[in-house]
């Protein structure tokens, strides 16, 4: 099941990830994309690759940090401006974590809940990725090298999808970054780490991004 | 009146489109609708600047002290299991650590119903990290049914953050 990074680079679906990135990336994606890993991990029967933390801002890693919100305690505030991601914890406090925002991901606020979660979800890329970028795959099944990594949270309201996620990525360089395409990308680990922390039925509030269409 | 403030927020912003008045954007955006609740410093909170691996601090952070439950139920999920799998380990490595398991419900029934299916739930937690090698001696469970709410409305937002077990790190056993 572990992958090398030949196959990884050099896979029809890797080709497809590179022109979901922006053009900047899918060159540092060719070029110096391995000093961004390190090791390879298991999870659910997949081999994924770990985040070499050391190339990474501290300021991007998880944290606990002061946070004062009249949020109730569980709930995800999404902040899209600044690229983190909380989760309140009690007593002022709150679980950050970093995040990269893709152009569909500034489009939205406002309040939803955590309907659906998936481990090593499939990919359908929506409508209008596709309009942008014709020749991405229409479905990618879950995996090592699908583009939501490890996990995703699916934003709901009123039973609605709101085709919204909070999802893993393939390019941890992205985090702290607008990114051309996807919602709300977070290191393999971290989406990891929130599935966990986040039941069914969990609570988000997404703050405006400044590039929304109506800010 | 409210349409014409509108008005020059929208204008304001179109005006740091053009690249211009970037602070005091900002600030509007913050008073948008949805945006208006949350604020943060990001200093870290006390305890977490110099954290140390074995801390409560590393607990928290790196492995979680909530599992959560389903309606009416006190079973553990692939979800509560991966869990308590990472609560385990972090419990081997560091046997100097005892648990108060802590128990709460905010599900169908009476208060004592509530009261004995969180204790149901504390108890299973503890039955799975002492199958997962645990000293038994080191944990106990309580049940507090619906004290400590941590959100009260009959929607799923609400009662599936207070349908949990709370793995609470402890020095002494308590009498």
């Amino acid at each position: 099941m572990a992958i090398t990074r030949r196959e990884f680079v050099g896979g029809a679906t890797a080709a497809a990830l590179a022109m979901a990135a922006a053009p900047a990336n899918a060159t540092n994606f060719a070029k110096g994309a391995g000093a961004y890993f390190a090791g390879i991990a298991e999870d659910n029967g997949v081999a994924y690759r770990l985040t070499n933390f050391a190339k990474i801002d501290p300021k991007w890693r998880r944290q606990v940090v002061q946070y004062h919100s009249t949020e109730p305690q569980g709930t995800v505030v999404v902040d899209t401006r600044n690229h983190f991601l909380y989760v309140i914890f009690e007593n002022q406090t709150a679980l950050r974590y970093g995040a990269g925002v893709g152009r569909e991901g500034f489009q939205w606020f406002g309040r939803a809940r955590i309907d659906r979660k998936a481990i090593w979800p499939d990919w359908v890329p929506p409508p209008e990725m596709l309009e942008r970028q014709p020749d991405l795959p229409r479905f990618v099944s879950g995996g090592p090298d699908n583009p939501l990594g490890p996990r995703a949270l699916y934003l709901y309201r009123d039973g609605q999808d709101l085709g919204y996620r909070l999802h893993g990525t393939l390019e941890p360089w992205s985090i702290g970054s607008d990114v051309s395409s996807g919602c709300i990308r977070m290191f393999s680990e971290d989406v990891i780490d929130l599935y966990q922390r986040c039941p069914k039925g969990t609570r988000v509030l997404v703050l405006k991004h400044l590039g929304s269409p109506d800010a | 009146m409210v349409v014409s403030v509108r008005r020059s927020v929208r204008v304001a912003c179109l005006a740091l489109a053009a690249g211009l008045a970037l602070a005091g954007c900002k600030t509007i955006g913050l008073q948008g609708p949805g945006a208006q609740a949350a604020t943060g410093t990001n200093a870290p909170a006390a305890g977490f600047a110099n954290m140390t691996t074995g801390s409560e601090e590393d607990f928290i952070l790196n492995v979680g002290r909530r599992t959560y439950f389903a309606e009416g139920s006190a079973e553990l999920d692939d979800t509560a299991r991966t869990t308590l799998d990472k609560q385990a380990e972090w419990l081997l490595r560091h046997p100097q650590w005892l648990l108060k398991l802590q128990g709460f419900a905010d599900d169908p029934g009476s208060t004592q119903q509530n009261t004995a299916l969180s204790k149901k739930r504390a108890e299973a937690v503890m039955a799975y990290l002492a199958s997962r090698s645990v000293d038994r001696r080191r944990m106990w469970a309580r049940g507090y049914g619906k004290e400590r709410i941590v959100r009260d409305c009959p929607d799923i937002s609400c009662t599936s953050q207070n349908r949990r077990v709370i793995s609470n790190l402890r020095n002494e056993r308590e009498t």
